[in-house]
C-alpha cells in the first residue's frame, strides 16, 4: 500500500533568498505512524509542513498524498483531508461553539454532519476543557486553551493526517503535557497519522514513532 | 437668470491679495512656506490656463475620438495617482484596475450624459467630459482606499486567512471578511456625502452652476444625478476591481501570496 504521505526530492527556497532552506528531501510517512521532526530554528521544519498543505510552493520536487500529487487535488479538499494546526492558534471573534463549527460554514464541508452540542461538550472534556462553556468568547481564552480548541476544530473534519507545528511551544508545562497526551491518544487509539514539528525533548509512546532531524538542509532519521 | 460676470485680467490679479496675505503669514511666523506658496501660485495660473485652452478646444470639438481620447488620458492619470497611494509590489493590480475603471466609468458617463441628461450626441463634450471627470475623480479615491485596505488587511490577518484555508475554505471564503471591509471602506465617503449634501456643504459642481447663472432648481437636479452616479459607479468599480485583484493575491494552490513586510 502506498504511504499516506510521500515527499520526493523536495527543495525549497524562500522568495528573494539566495540559497535553499533545504534541498532534495525525501520522506515516506506510513499510515498510523507518528513522525517527530526536530531541528534548530530556521532549518525549514515549519516550511516543510506548509508545503505539504500547499500554503507555499516548493522550488522543486513532489509531494504525494495517498499516491497522488497534491497539486492534482483541489486545495480545499486536500486541506480538509490533511489537518494542519499552526504554531499560534487563531480564533475568530465568536463563541467557542462558533469557532468549533467554523469549518462547517465553508462550502466544501457544508454537507458533512455537524456535531451536536453534546458531542462538542464530550470532546471538550476529552481535551481537558470540562469547565469551558460553548458560549464563552474564544478570543478570551488562554493560548493553551485556544491551542486545544484549534486542534479540536481541525479534528472535527476527521482528517487522516495531522500536521502539528510546535503545538506546545506557546504553552505552559501543564497545558503542554495535556496536548502531548491528546496527541498520543490520537495516534495510538484513533490510529491518526501525525507529523509533529517540535523543539522539546518529548518522545511520545507508541509503536510507530519515528524521529527525524532537519539540519544542514537535509533530513536524517535518528535512532 | 443673469449670465456670468467676466473676470478681467486686472481683477484676476487682484486675487493675488490672498497670496500676499499667505506670504505675509509665512514671513512673520517663519513658516518657511514662501517658496511653496510662490510655486503653487504660478502652477495654479499655468495649469488652469492650459486646461482652459484645452477645454475650450475640446468643448467645441465634434470628434468622438478626441473626446474618448481625453477620457482615456483622464483614467490613465487616475491610475498613476492610485499607484502612488497604494504602493504595492507583490501583486500586479494595476492592469485589472485600469481596465475596470475604463469600462465602468465609460458606461457610467455614457449613461449619465446620453440617457439621464439626454445630450445629443451621447459624447457631447460639455456633458460627457465633466460627468467622466467627476466619476473618475471620486471613484479613484474610493478605489485607492479599498485596494490599500485589502492588501493591508490580508497581510495583517494572514494567519487568520490561512487558518480558514486549512479548514477547507476556498480562497474566496477565507478572504471574505477582508473583501467586505475593503469595499465598504471605499464606499463610505460617497455614502456619507449623500447624507451631508445640501446641509453641511454645497458641492463644487452645483456652486459652479449657480455662479454661472443657472437656476438653482436645475443645479440641484444635476447634483442629485452626480451624487447617485458616484455611489453606483464606486460600488460597481470597487467590487469588480476587488474581485479581480483578490484572485491575484492567491496562488494556484489557493495559498495567500502576500507576505508580511
Amino acid at each position: 500500500m502506498a504511504p499516506i504521505l510521500e515527499i520526493r526530492d523536495l527543495s525549497f527556497t524562500y522568495e528573494g533568498a539566495q540559497s535553499p532552506i533545504f534541498e532534495h528531501l525525501s520522506l515516506a510517512v506510513e499510515e498510523g505512524s507518528h513522525i517527530l521532526l526536530k531541528g534548530a530554528s530556521g532549518t525549514g521544519k515549519s516550511s516543510l509542513l506548509r508545503l505539504i498543505c500547499r500554503l507555499a510552493s516548493p522550488t522543486s520536487g513532489t509531494i504525494l498524498y495517498r499516491g497522488e500529487p497534491i497539486t492534482a487535488i483541489s486545495p480545499p479538499k486536500l486541506r480538509s483531508a490533511i489537518g494542519y494546526v499552526a504554531q499560534i492558534p487563531r480564533m475568530t471573534d465568536g463563541s467557542v461553539k462558533e469557532n468549533l463549527l467554523l469549518p462547517f460554514t465553508f462550502a466544501l464541508n457544508r454537507e458533512r454532519r455537524k456535531p451536536d452540542e453534546d458531542a462538542l461538550r464530550r470532546m471538550l472534556s476529552d481535551f481537558y476543557l470540562d469547565d469551558l462553556k460553548l458560549t464563552h468568547p474564544a478570543l478570551k481564552l488562554s493560548t493553551g486553551q485556544q491551542q486545544r480548541l484549534a486542534l479540536m476544530r481541525t479534528l472535527l473534519l476527521k482528517p487522516d493526517l495531522l500536521l502539528l507545528d510546535e503545538p506546545t511551544s506557546a504553552l505552559d508545562a501543564l497545558s503542554a503535557r495535556m496536548v502531548f497526551t491528546i496527541m498520543e491518544r490520537l495516534n495510538t487509539r484513533e490510529q491518526k497519522t501525525l507529523v509533529t514539528v517540535t523543539h522539546s525533548d518529548y518522545r511520545p509512546s507508541g509503536a510507530h514513532v519515528e524521529l527525524y532531524l532537519l539540519q544542514n538542509r537535509t533530513l536524517t532519521r535518528q535512532p | 437668470m443673469t449670465s456670468i460676470i467676466d473676470i478681467s485680467i486686472g481683477q484676476l490679479l487682484l486675487a493675488l491679495v490672498f497670496i500676499l496675505l499667505a506670504q505675509l503669514s509665512s514671513f512673520i511666523f517663519q513658516l518657511s512656506l514662501h517658496r511653496d506658496i510662490a510655486i503653487g501660485t504660478v502652477r495654479t495660473f499655468a495649469q488652469l490656463f492650459l486646461m482652459g485652452y484645452v477645454l475650450t478646444y475640446i468643448l467645441h470639438s465634434d470628434s468622438v475620438f478626441l473626446v474618448i481620447g481625453v477620457f482615456v488620458v483622464m483614467v490613465s492619470s487616475a491610475i498613476f495617482i492610485i499607484k502612488g497611494r497604494v504602493n504595492e509590489k507583490q501583486v500586479a493590480y494595476l492592469l485589472p484596475t485600469f481596465i475596470t475603471m475604463l469600462l465602468s466609468y465609460f458606461v457610467t458617463a455614457v449613461f449619465v450624459s446620453g440617457l439621464i441628461i439626454g445630450s445629443s450626441p451621447w459624447w457631447e463634450p460639455r456633458y460627457f467630459i465633466p460627468a467622466g471627470g467627476m466619476v473618475i475623480g471620486n471613484s479613484m479615491s474610493a478605489l485607492a482606499i479599498s485596494i490599500e485596505r485589502f492588501f493591508k488587511d490580508l497581510r495583517q490577518e494572514r494567519e487568520l486567512v490561512e487558518m480558514k484555508l486549512c479548514l477547507g475554505a476556498g480562497y474566496r471564503e477565507a478572504s471574505a471578511e477582508q473583501f467586505r471591509a475593503a469595499v465598504k471602506a471605499g464606499m463610505i465617503p460617497s455614502i456619507n456625502a449623500m447624507m451631508g449634501v445640501g446641509l453641511v456643504f454645497i458641492p463644487g459642481m452645483m456652486s459652479g452652476q449657480i455662479l454661472a447663472g443657472a437656476d438653482p432648481m436645475i443645479a440641484i437636479r444635476y447634483q442629485i444625478v452626480v451624487m447617485l452616479m458616484l455611489v453606483g459607479a464606486t460600488a460597481v468599480s470597487s467590487v469588480s476591481v476587488m474581485l479581480l485583484i483578490r484572485r491575484r493575491c492567491f496562488g494556484s494552490g489557493e495559498e495567500l501570496l502576500l507576505t508580511k513586510e
